[in-house]
């Protein structure tokens, strides 16, 4: 074995050490490259990763303003129902007066319409003593004659049927309203019984004739029915009526406004075995197509704020369908609006 | 008495590393002889060679080690490209090693291979056992439940998955003088007079929305929310391969504490995704994220969980395990968990750690260990 030199050994050593540094280096700079890329990819998750979170904060935070608009909307609905329902609540306790009322009214206008009888009978026949008076005695003495010229007996004979006739008319209309404000306004609403439809149909006309007439801006509305036969049809009849009100105060509100020239109304009836069929159409402008559908939604309505709570058609669908295990149909054939109910028999 | 000797070389050839550590630890070591050692190394060493010098100097020692994602040591703190060695001495606590192999085929069995080779006749006397498995295998859960049936009630099951410098190609574990992979070595504590305490933090978020896992076949997620489970991801993270940097968190039964699991594998074929860990079907999960400081907070927290707990008056040395990703995300910041460690205990304790894939400790004291990802596993051990 020879003997390394010392400076020799210190040259390897000292190579040897270089040689360790350049290992180590190598390392660290093979490690600190795929650290940077790795580094470079993280960011780029990371970046995509705090986006999307934060895009999900802004998504639901908007879900959640869209859900505060719609409790907003919520709120104001029930709000809206909770004053239908005092309306309601007012209208049956006018309900309630005014089938007290009718029914006060009744019984005199029933002794003064029986009684007209009577007194038309009485007139005739004190007419007819006065004729053979006068036949009898053609000339009067002056004492009758004074009495005959004061009272103007000629135009009295003349006049007095007539005027018997039109109060006959007038007692025979009041205790028709009577009648059909008895009938509207059914305190026996809760009572599911047998009615005839054309009634409830015709109450609801004697109502509403109001309206039907001519104003300042808008000529007479001319309802023209054809009721076929129609047998009694079980249902809860203060209901019915209010659905035939609703669809008959629409079709007159449209009429209106759209100030038709001719407005007209039709209600037809008629009945195959197993249901009855009402139809009552207008010749008003019509529904759009693309609301066709909303006409039945709560608080659906084209009417200025105040004016349409958008309820009508709402509870005529819920009363015909779900009441009455109907059917409530918009009809879009015809140029104005109509509508069809049908009424199972059974 | 229970003493801890810590040797660390950043050394890169081999046999010089070995050699510095060896001296080192020999000098402190006195007339005492080692019972046990833990060996740490990163990668590209010539691994049989060091086990074998350690073995020749100590011809008795029970020794156990990985490779790591990183290493830590009182004696040159934080590093990425060395080895360090602890030894253990002591007159009243006894250190047994042992070693699972092929965990992947059969977790139990390598689980139950372990205990058998530590040769005791009384695992009644173990009161920690401390656990290197591979990183890249599956099973180590599987694993764990049946190291706990095996221990006595309640014995503390602490440690760390073996890694190989975030490359997830392949991880190397110690035993004696063999160098393997897919094992399981395990170092088992006895003895009445041993005191340890141990602190558990991740510092990760739950971030995205979120989710069900709808199909899942233990490590690997097929399906969350219905949809393919990469699809989930993706959302959020973009186009890019999924790192462990940002797991899952899945949340217990109705409740809000979630443990982590991260993946660095999917299957662009399936569309599922493979977790370093069970993901249960029907668990709620969220895809998380941390920033530096959150993860240094944790960090502190472990410690001082650890320093809170301990039953005694002067541990002998404190154990960290971290997590790689931790190490990864924190790039530069890294040094400063190994930092708030020497902060927060006796500057003269020894302290010895690396950075795991996936680190494994009860959540509680007295309770059933639990497999982590992203945390940081602080252990005190002593006998004072
Ligand atoms: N005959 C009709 N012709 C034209 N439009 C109609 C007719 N009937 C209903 N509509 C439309 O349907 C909407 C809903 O009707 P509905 O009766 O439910 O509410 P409304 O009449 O607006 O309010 P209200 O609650 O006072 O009845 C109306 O606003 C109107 O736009
Ligand atoms: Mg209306």
């Amino acid at each position: 074995m020879t003997e390394v030199p010392p400076k020799e050994k210190e040259l390897t050593e000292q190579l040897k050490s270089l040689d360790k540094e350049n290992r180590k280096l190598k390392k660290t700079l093979a490690r600190q490259e795929r650290n940077l890329e790795r580094l470079h990819q993280s960011r780029q998750m990371s970046e995509s990763l705090l986006s999307r979170a934060v895009q999900e904060a802004q998504q639901s935070e908007q879900a959640l303003q869209l859900r505060s608009q719609e409790l907003e909307k919520a709120l104001n609905d029930v709000r809206a129902i909770q004053s239908r329902l005092l309306t309601a609540d007012k209208m049956s306790a006018l309900g309630v007066l005014v089938a007290g009322v009718a029914h006060e009214i009744n019984n005199p206008v029933s002794f003064i319409y029986g009684n007209l009888e009577y007194a038309q009978q009485y007139m005739e026949d004190l007419l007819t003593l006065v004729s053979v008076y006068q036949t009898c005695y053609p000339k009067p003495n002056p004492e009758v004659k004074d009495c005959m010229d004061g009272i103007e007996l000629e135009f009295l004979k003349d006049d007095l049927p007539k005027v018997m006739s039109s109060m006959r008319m007038g007692a025979k209309r009041i205790k028709e309203i009577v009648l059909s404000l008895r009938t509207f306004s059914r305190t026996d609403e809760a009572e599911y019984k047998q009615i005839d439809l054309h009634t409830g149909l015709e109450s609801t006309l004697v109502i509403l004739g109001h309206r039907l007439k001519a104003s300042a801006d808008n000529a007479e509305i001319q309802v023209t029915k054809s009721y076929g036969e129609l047998p009694q049809v079980a249902c809860y009849a203060g209901q019915i009526n209010q659905v035939f009100m609703n669809i008959l105060s629409n079709a007159i509100d449209a009429l209106k406004e759209a100030k038709i020239e001719e407005p007209k109304i039709d209600i037809a009836t008629h009945c195959d075995n197993h249901r009855a069929t009402i139809t009552i159409a207008d010749n008003g402008p019509g529904i759009p197509a693309n609301i066709q559908e909303k006409i039945f939604d709560p608080f659906f309505s084209t009417k200025p704020v105040g004016k349409g709570t958008g309820l009508g058609m709402a509870l005529s669908y819920q009363i015909i369908v779900e009441k009455h295990h109907g059917q409530l149909l918009y009809d879009a054939a015809g140029p104005g609006a109509t509508f069809i109910i049908h009424l199972p028999l059974k | 008495m229970f003493k801890a000797i810590v040797g660390h070389s950043t050394d890169v050839d081999s046999e010089d590393a070995i050699a510095e550590i060896l001296d080192h630890c020999q000098s402190q070591l006195g007339n005492q002889l080692p019972q046990a050692g833990l060996l740490f190394a990163a990668m590209n060493f010539d691994y049989p060679l060091i086990v074998k010098r350690i073995q020749t100097t100590f011809p008795d020692i029970q020794l156990i080690g990985c490779t790591t994602d990183g290493e830590m040591s009182s004696v040159q703190g934080f590093q990425e490209d060395s080895i360090h060695l602890t030894l253990f001495c002591s007159d009243t606590v006894t250190i047994h090693a042992g070693l699972g192999q092929t965990l992947s085929d059969d977790a139990q069995a390598a689980a139950n291979q372990a205990i058998d080779s530590l040769k005791l006749n009384n695992l009644q006397a173990i009161k920690l056992c401390l656990v290197l498995p591979d990183g890249l295998a599956d099973g180590t859960e599987v694993a764990l439940r049946q190291l706990q049936s095996k221990l006595p009630p309640n014995t503390p099951i602490i440690g760390g998955l073996a890694g190989d410098q975030y490359q997830f190609q392949k991880t190397l574990q110690f035993y004696q003088g063999e160098v393997v992979h897919n094992g399981l070595p395990i170092l088992v504590f006895c003895g009445d007079s041993l005191k340890l305490s141990h602190g558990v933090a991740s510092g990760w978020h739950p971030l995205s929305r979120t989710a069900i896992v709808t199909k899942a076949n233990r490590e690997i997620v097929h399906e969350i929310d219905h949809q393919p489970a990469v699809q989930f991801f993706q959302e959020y993270t973009g186009q890019q391969p999924i790192y462990g940097e940002y797991p899952l968190a899945v949340f217990e039964k109705d409740s809000d504490q979630f443990y982590l699991r991260a993946s660095n594998q999917w299957d662009l074929d399936t569309n599922s995704i493979h977790f370093m860990g069970e993901v249960p079907e029907q668990a709620k999960v969220q895809i998380t994220y941390a920033t530096h400081d959150q993860i240094i907070t944790a960090a502190k927290s472990s410690i001082q969980q650890a320093v809170d707990n301990y039953p005694g008056q002067q541990p002998a040395v404190a154990f960290l395990i971290s997590c790689a990703a931790r190490r990864w995300i924190l790039g530069v910041r890294a040094q400063e968990e190994y930092a708030l460690g020497k902060q927060f205990l006796d500057p003269a304790l020894p302290i010895m750690g690396f950075y795991a894939y996936g680190e494994i400790a009860p959540l509680k004291m007295q309770g059933q260990s639990f497999y982590h990802q992203e945390t940081l596993v602080t252990l005190l051990l002593g006998v004072d």
